[in-house]
Formats: structure tokens, sequence, C-alpha cells
């Protein structure tokens, strides 16, 4: 029965234009679509094909062409496959609109997307502050975010001390991390 | 009656010559039961259960989990502190009754383990409140915690264990690196300067710069809104 679907799939999804379906595996479909096409290929997944559950909505940064990728993974109970739409979206602005109108639970997924990457969605319920509510420097996940820089500025931290460690070794236990294996940004240039 | 200001305080002063004898049963006693305040901020809290439960059996040293700050005599801190957490951590630290213990475990705790690059946590425990003790490791197996609190046992015992007044006596050390961490205007509802001096333990590290800023800040406590879930509404007839 499955083969069935899957062809049927096929041919739904060639109803979108510039379409570009990736089979990874038998139950599992990549396809590439432009950004503006998304919202009728979920809607025709949706309603025409029994994919119902949107599990999550992933995004990556892709700082060197300037562009944010939102991948949008569907879920069929009946056909137990995985749809993953992907999309570019350009950095700047970056907005985008929301699918809570056909999935309700994207409300979630878009808000940590855009607390993280600072996306905004359009017609979204509630773009507040999600899980970083005492967070107020730039939206971490981005890639021009410099983790360490940061650490650096606000943290103090400090390397592993194989002195440390001695009175452990001389009871007969306890690992010594050598000069050259230690922490690449503390190790003296 | 007067007002309870009037009462005259008197000074204790040792003079009982048995008092270091009687000091010494008390800090015996006072190692045989310990209460632990789990916080269990990171992934080591996993090795906690084992430690409770029969296989390792804490309780067989007189440690037993305890459910409230104010009744627990150890902070366990189970492993990396999220910033947001490190604040609720320090609310809880300091609504326990003195003497207290603070045990560090996990690599997180001494200097961020292997989330030291994260913008999310806090690297080293022990510049935001004092530590007794670290069990390292990432994470510690339950006879490394249940080793590590023998050792906090003994040195209950030997009088060693009392960083928590260094809290009092260098407030103003602790309270400087929370306010760098949490923003000048950062305030708990402890009055810790009170205690300090209701334990004798006012010193000079206690008041400086830092209790300077936090007085300028500091707004007077309300007490918290009760609610019961969402808006009250009418019960459906
Ligand atoms: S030291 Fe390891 S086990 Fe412990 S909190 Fe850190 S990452 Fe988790």
């Amino acid at each position: 029965m499955s083969k069935e679907i899957t062809h049927w799939l096929d041919d739904l999804l060639a109803e979108i234009e510039g379409i570009v379906v990736r089979r990874k595996s038998s139950r599992r479909v990549r396809v590439d679509v432009p950004a503006d096409a998304l919202p009728a290929l979920l809607e025709l997944l949706q309603g025409r094909a029994g994919y119902i559950h949107l599990s999550a909505i992933s995004c990556v940064d892709w700082i060197k062409e300037d562009e944010f990728e939102l991948v949008y993974h569907v879920w069929s109970y009946e056909s137990h496959s995985l749809v993953s739409a992907h999309i570019r979206i350009a950095r700047e602005p970056g907005v985008y609109l929301s699918v809570y109108d056909l999935y309700q639970p994207a409300a979630f997924f878009e808000r940590d997307i855009h607390e993280m990457y600072g996306i905004h969605f359009e017609g979204s319920p509630n773009m507040e502050k999600f899980i970083l509510t005492e967070w107020d420097g730039p939206p971490p996940m981005r890639k021009e975010f410099d983790s360490e820089a940061y650490i650096n500025e606000h943290l103090s931290w400090q390397n592993y001390n194989p002195e440390w460690l001695q009175e452990l070794v001389a009871e007969g236990g306890g690992v010594i991390i050598p000069p050259e294996e230690q922490r690449f940004s503390q190790k003296k240039k | 009656m007067g007002s309870i200001k009037q009462i005259p305080v008197v000074e204790a002063k040792r003079t009982n010559p048995l008092a270091r004898v009687f000091d010494d049963l008390v800090r015996f006693c006072r190692s045989r039961s310990l209460f632990i305040l789990h916080y269990c901020t990171g992934c080591g809290a996993i090795e906690l259960p084992p430690a409770m439960t029969s296989r390792f059996d804490m309780e067989r040293l007189g440690i037993q989990p305890m459910v409230s700050p104010r009744q627990a005599d150890i902070l366990l801190i189970t492993g990396y502190v999220s910033i947001k957490t490190l604040k609720r951590v320090i609310l809880t630290y300091e609504q326990m009754g003195s003497p207290k213990y603070v045990i560090g475990i996990c690599s997180c705790t001494v200097n961020g383990g292997m989330y030291w690059q994260s913008y999310a946590t806090a690297k080293k425990l022990d510049e935001y409140m004092p530590v007794d003790l670290y069990i390292a490791g990432c994470m510690p197996r339950p006879e490394a915690v249940i080793a590590g609190l023998q050792q906090l046992m003994d040195k209950i015992h030997s009088g060693e264990a009392s960083s928590w007044e260094d809290y009092y006596r260098n407030y103003d050390y602790y309270l400087g690196n929370q306010q760098k961490l949490f923003g000048e205007d950062w305030q708990t509802p402890t009055d810790v300067i009170s205690e300090a001096k209701h334990y004798d333990l006012l010193s000079e590290g206690t008041l400086g710069d830092h209790t300077r800023l936090l007085e300028q800040h500091q707004k007077p406590l309300e007490a918290l809104e009760m609610r019961l879930g969402h808006e009250q509404e009418e019960p459906a007839k």
C-alpha cells in the first residue's frame, strides 16, 4: 500500500512550481521549494496527503550565502513517512510568513526560532521571549554571535590545570592533560 | 510593655571550660545528620538516585534528601548552572539556615566543563557562592559522590567546613560577581548584611562598593501576589 501512496504523493508534489523532490529513503522525502510556494505545499500535504503533524521547524544560518534555511518537517500517520520541506529566505530583513493557521504547533517553533535567530514570522500569535527570558544580548544562534568572545568578556573561566590532579595521581588515580592537549583559546601563543 | 527593641541583648561569652568539648560534640552530631537539598541543575543529577537509593544508600551515612531550603544543610549543585538558574540557586542558598555547605558536583561547576564556551552558563560556581567541596567528573560516579560526602563529613567534624562564614565575611566580593553577571539592580530577598551582624561575622569584606550599589538600587520587598491558575473565573453553573 505504501507504494501507492508515494506515487500519489509524487503526482501531488508535481503540482507545485519550482519544486525539487529528493527521495532520501523509503519513508523520507526531501523537497526544496521557493519560499513563496511553501504555504501552498503545506496546505496540499496537510489537506490532501494526510501530513497532519508538523513535528519541527528547524533553522540553519548560512552566513556566507547571506541566507537562512528553514526546514518544515511534516509527518503522516497514514503512510508513516516524513516530508522535509526546505526553503531559503534572505538573512536581511529575516522575515517570513507564519504557518500557524495551518499547523498550530508552529507557534512554539516560530517563537523559538525568533528568539534564537531573530527571524520574524508574520502572523505568528506570539513573538515574545520564550526560554531566554533573562537574556538581552543578540539572538545567540546567529553565526555572527561570537560565543567565545562573549564569555571572555562577561565570565571568567579557567582551564584544567594538571597541577590539581597531582594529588589524585599520587593516590593512583586521575589523568594528566599535557599542555598540547589543553584548550586552544587559553594556550599561550 | 515596651517595644521589643528595648529588651537588652546580653552578649553571650564563652566562659565554660567545657565549651570546647561541647563544640566538638556538636560538630560530631552535625556531621552525622545532614540533609541535602539537591538542586538538580544539570545532567550530573542522574547519578544521585543510585547514590540515594538501595545500591549505594546515602542514608547509612545519615544523609537524606530534604524538600525545603530552610531545613537543609547541604546544597548540592549537580552540574552546569545556567545564568538564569544561578539566580535561583543564590536565592535558595541565601534562604538556607547556617551552618550550610555547598557541594559542586560535576566538572561544569568547577570551570564550565564542556559548556565552557556557552553564553548561557556560569563557569565557576565559587565566584558566586562559597563552595566547600567539588566532586569533579563528567559525571562523577555514585562512589565518588559518596566519597565526597564522607570528606565533607570529616571536614565538618574537624571544623574546616566553614565556607558559609566566608559568604558573610566577603559578601561584597560575591555580590560584586553577582552584579557583574545579573546587572546592577540585582537584589535578593535576604538581608545578608543583617544576618552577618547576627552571626557576628561582619568584617572588612562584608561591606564595600558593591553593597553600596545594592543599597542604591534596593527596592522594598513586597509580598508575592497570590494567584491560582489563570484569571479567576466565575464557576460554571
Ligand atoms: S560535567 Fe558533564 S555530566 Fe556534569 S553537568 Fe557538565 S556535562 Fe553534564
